[in-house]
């Protein structure tokens, strides 16, 4: 049995090394062509959290994690969202403190590397990046509870460049209730509508990946300018609160919005999430034993997360997820949305990855399958990031019309 | 020695010119220093306005009855750039201290919104110059002590990012990093920390503001800065005795190395009179600032309010003598007469402190330039003190960020 079981993981591991060489270098000449002339948009990864110990650069390849300049490069991702990030449980300004920090960072990787990156705030700005051959760096806010329920704080973010934030995390904020936690606000309170409407000022984007769904159809009903799920894939393939119902895919699609599938496995897969599910005390174990390896430190706990989940699965104890999972919840959203509304939104460096997208080194995978899958090369381009780039200019140009109400 | 006789005829010529001008017109004098100050690019580089935009009944479009700063007076007393004082009472620290200030950040931000006929945000001197073609007012940034970035550098690089062009080193109390003038040294000047954030202040092109520091908090400085510096809103030690104040070697050392002191309006700083009957009444301007603080708590505005009304029951009641806005030119001339017409600027403390008699609020500043004038000050000199200068140390300022940062 164990020796079963071993000769599977050399198999899986042999598979692996072999998909690295194929997918880097051996998709068809087309896939190439289309991938690598396009501008691939990713609204999600937690790469920032790595910036704050001080070691890791976005310079050189690195052997852990999914992101770093080389490897965009290689998988062509132009345009990536940092994502800043804390827990749900820290608040106040202390929280804002934090924000700003993680802020700092990713500019200061942007003033670092001024020949592989540039900041962009704007659609526009990401088209001249990659003109100029350089990745775009922008910036997302991930929880409503960073901004300690202050509207100058939420223009601070605006003004240092943040493009869009996501009402909440994994728990409620003052304002907004999130899908994982218990309803306390009935959806968005006043205030929360305050800020929806205050954002769309901005030009600041509203992301409602990890609201509950009343959250979200209130965000629907208060924003002028659409919406976007930075990192959310379809409650129909896998049941988690987490992911959107067909329904809401649909009234998101409506009214011009964007859904960016995450390529979490235990978002992607019913069967990976029906096993986590099953075993609560695996889930336990490899929450103690990345609190061993990480302490406090939330960038090591991600990337060890993913590292950890990848040796239950190789072990067996945890359901092997191909990257075709990602193919597999694109083409539902674009069958019940229509092919403009869906993008990517990765998670990398924050969530478990499937096999065969271990990191932004495999992008062009996706762009070969969904060829494969018969698209047209014009609509891989917009799930690829001409949908995201559509959003945001739509969410520029209704700041700018809001703007534009008489001054003093 | 047959060049210093030359010298001494021109200047002898110079000085007969100009008696004869004064005496063919004397109302001339005030029409030329009209046109020149309403030409000039006048630059203040410290104003407590930011505190008002938090009160319902301030609103800056208008004239209000109260205070020294709005856009009607601006307008009526030509000034056309003004600093912004980011400030928070410098017992406050720590992340609470950074939400503050970006608060008051995003006020002065909103109020150019929402003015934006009149205001116009700008980071550079030529956004300066631009302002001014433009014939609006340039709204500029200045967080007035470092207790504000939470003793973490990178916080004060966030606070570069939405446009902050100045930080005063510390406020009446030290900071985890300098000793303020007005505490009881613990750092012996700055820190190695306190260093380093001169040091990235230079690297982001933010000037190194000296008012408020100790002597030896202002020597380090010095020394660390690759960029010249700029005392804010500081007046003579010379001509009246208080440590907020520099003394004429620090102001000698300061220009040495291309940098500006911004002449202080306050009373207390530029009247010894004043300032020694303040005193002996409330204990003087750091007491009595504490004693506010008691009064008002959190509310920020308040200070500003009551310091004026307690002030003004004092003078009413003569125990403070009265003190002249011409004080506030014998300082610039001081100034000028130690260090040269290229070291001196405007930096009154409106809204942030007792003003002299005729210097009630901005519409009386043509009155400096016009006394000026009237001292023999040629006009290129003037428009340095009303803000050429200060503009000056923005543009080398610029400059070394640029050349540290690589560009």
């Amino acid at each position: 049995m164990l020796r079963t079981l071993l000769t599977a993981g050399i198999c899986v591991s042999a598979g692996a090394f072999l998909a690295v060489a194929v997918t880097a270098v051996d998709i068809s000449e087309r896939a190439k062509k289309l991938h690598f002339s396009s501008i691939v948009v990713d609204t999600h990864d937690d790469t920032t959290q790595r910036f704050l110990g001080g070691k890791f650069d976005l310079g050189p390849r690195s052997g852990t994690g999914s992101i770093d300049i080389p490897r965009m490069r290689e998988g062509n991702l132009s345009a990536i969202f940092f994502s800043i990030w804390m827990p749900s449980k820290i608040t106040g300004p202390e929280a804002v403190d934090r924000a700003l920090l993680q802020i700092d960072a990713v500019r200061e990787q942007v003033r670092k590397h001024p020949s592989d990156l540039m900041l962009a705030t704007t659609a526009a700005e990401v088209r001249e990046a990659h003109k100029q051959g350089k990745i775009a760096a922008l910036m997302g806010v991930e929880g409503g509870h960073m901004i300690n329920s202050s509207l100058p704080v939420l223009r601070t973010y605006a003004a240092l460049g943040v493009r869009y934030m996501t009402l909440t995390h994994s728990g409620n904020d003052e304002w907004a209730d999130s899908s994982t936690d218990k309803p306390a606000h009935n959806g968005l309170t006043d205030f929360g509508k305050d800020v929806v409407r205050e954002m769309n000022r901005l030009g600041v984007m509203v992301d409602i990946s990890h609201v509950s769904d009343k959250t979200f159809y209130d965000a629907l009903e208060v924003s002028k300018a659409p919406l976007l799920a930075s990192h959310s894939s379809c409650r129909a393939i896998c049941d988690a609160p987490r992911n959107m119902t067909d329904q809401m895919i649909k009234d998101l699609a409506a009214k011009g919005g964007v859904i960016h599938i995450n390529y979490h496995v235990g978002f992607l897969s019913q069967e990976f999430r029906k096993a986590e599910k099953a075993d609560p005390a695996l889930n336990k174990a490899i929450a103690e034993e990345v609190r061993n390896r990480c302490g406090d430190n939330e960038g090591c706990q991600l990337i060890e997360g993913d590292r950890l989940t990848r040796e239950y699965v190789e072990k067996g104890q945890l359901p092997k997820v191909d990257f075709a999972k990602i193919i597999e919840h694109i083409d539902h959203a674009v069958k019940v949305a229509g092919v403009d509304h869906v993008g990517l939104g990765s998670d990398f460096d924050g969530a478990n990855m499937p096999y065969g997208m271990e990191d932004a080194t495999k992008l062009p995978s996706i762009t070969e399958a969904l060829l494969e899958k018969g698209y047209p090369e014009g609509d891989v381009k917009k799930i690829l990031g001409e949908n995201t780039l559509r959003l945001m200019a739509d969410a520029e140009r209704v700041g700018r019309e809001l703007n534009a109400t008489p001054q003093k | 020695m047959r060049r210093l006789f030359a010298l001494l005829c021109v200047s002898c010529c110079l000085c007969a010119r100009l008696l004869v001008s004064r005496q063919v017109s004397a109302d001339d004098v005030a029409e030329r220093a009209k046109k020149l100050h309403f030409s000039s690019i006048v630059l203040d580089t410290h104003d407590d306005t930011t505190q008002r935009f938090f009160s319902k009944d301030y609103d800056i479009g208008k004239r209000n009855p109260d205070g020294h700063v709005d856009i009607p007076r601006m307008r009526e007393g030509g000034m056309n750039a003004i600093f912004f004082s980011i400030w928070i009472d410098g017992r406050t620290m720590g992340p609470p201290a950074v939400q503050k200030a970006l608060d008051q950040i995003d006020a002065v931000h909103e109020n150019v919104r929402t003015h934006s006929k009149d205001l116009v945000f700008c980071r550079t001197a030529e956004e300066v110059r631009s302002a001014h073609a433009q014939g609006k007012i340039a709204a500029l940034i200045g967080v007035e002590g470092g207790h504000m970035i939470g003793d973490d550098v990178r916080v004060l690089r966030m606070f570069g990012d939405l446009g902050v062009r100045y930080m005063t080193l510390s406020h009446f109390y030290n900071d985890e990093w300098a000793d303020s003038s007005t505490d009881k040294p613990v750092h012996n000047g700055l820190t190695d920390f306190g260093k380093d954030i001169v040091r990235e202040m230079n690297r982001q092109g933010i000037m190194v503001d000296i008012s408020h520091v100790s002597d030896k908090t202002f020597y380090d400085a010095l020394e660390v800065s690759k960029a010249p510096l700029i005392a804010s809103h500081s007046s003579c030690r010379a001509l009246c005795n208080h440590v907020r104040d520099m003394s004429d070697d620090m102001i000698k050392a300061l220009a040495a190395k291309g940098g500006v002191i911004q002449i202080n309006y306050e009373k207390s700083f530029i009247d010894q009179p004043y300032k020694d009957a303040r005193e002996k009444q409330s204990g003087g301007v750091v007491a009595n600032f504490d004693q506010l603080k008691k009064a008002c708590g959190d509310d920020q505005e308040c200070f500003g309010r009551k310091m004026a009304a307690e002030e003004k029951q004092a003078t009413a009641e003569g125990k403070l003598p009265h003190v002249s806005w011409e004080r506030i030119v014998d300082h610039i001339d001081h100034v000028v007469k130690l260090a040269g017409p290229d070291h001196v600027g405007l930096g009154s403390d409106f809204d942030g402190a007792s003003m002299p008699d005729g210097m009630e609020d901005c519409s009386n500043l043509p009155k400096i330039t016009e006394a000026l004038m009237r001292k023999g000050y040629i006009d290129d000199d003037i428009r340095k003190i009303l803000g050429g200068n200060t503009l000056r140390v923005m543009e080398q300022t610029e400059k070394i960020s640029r050349e540290l940062q690589g560009q």
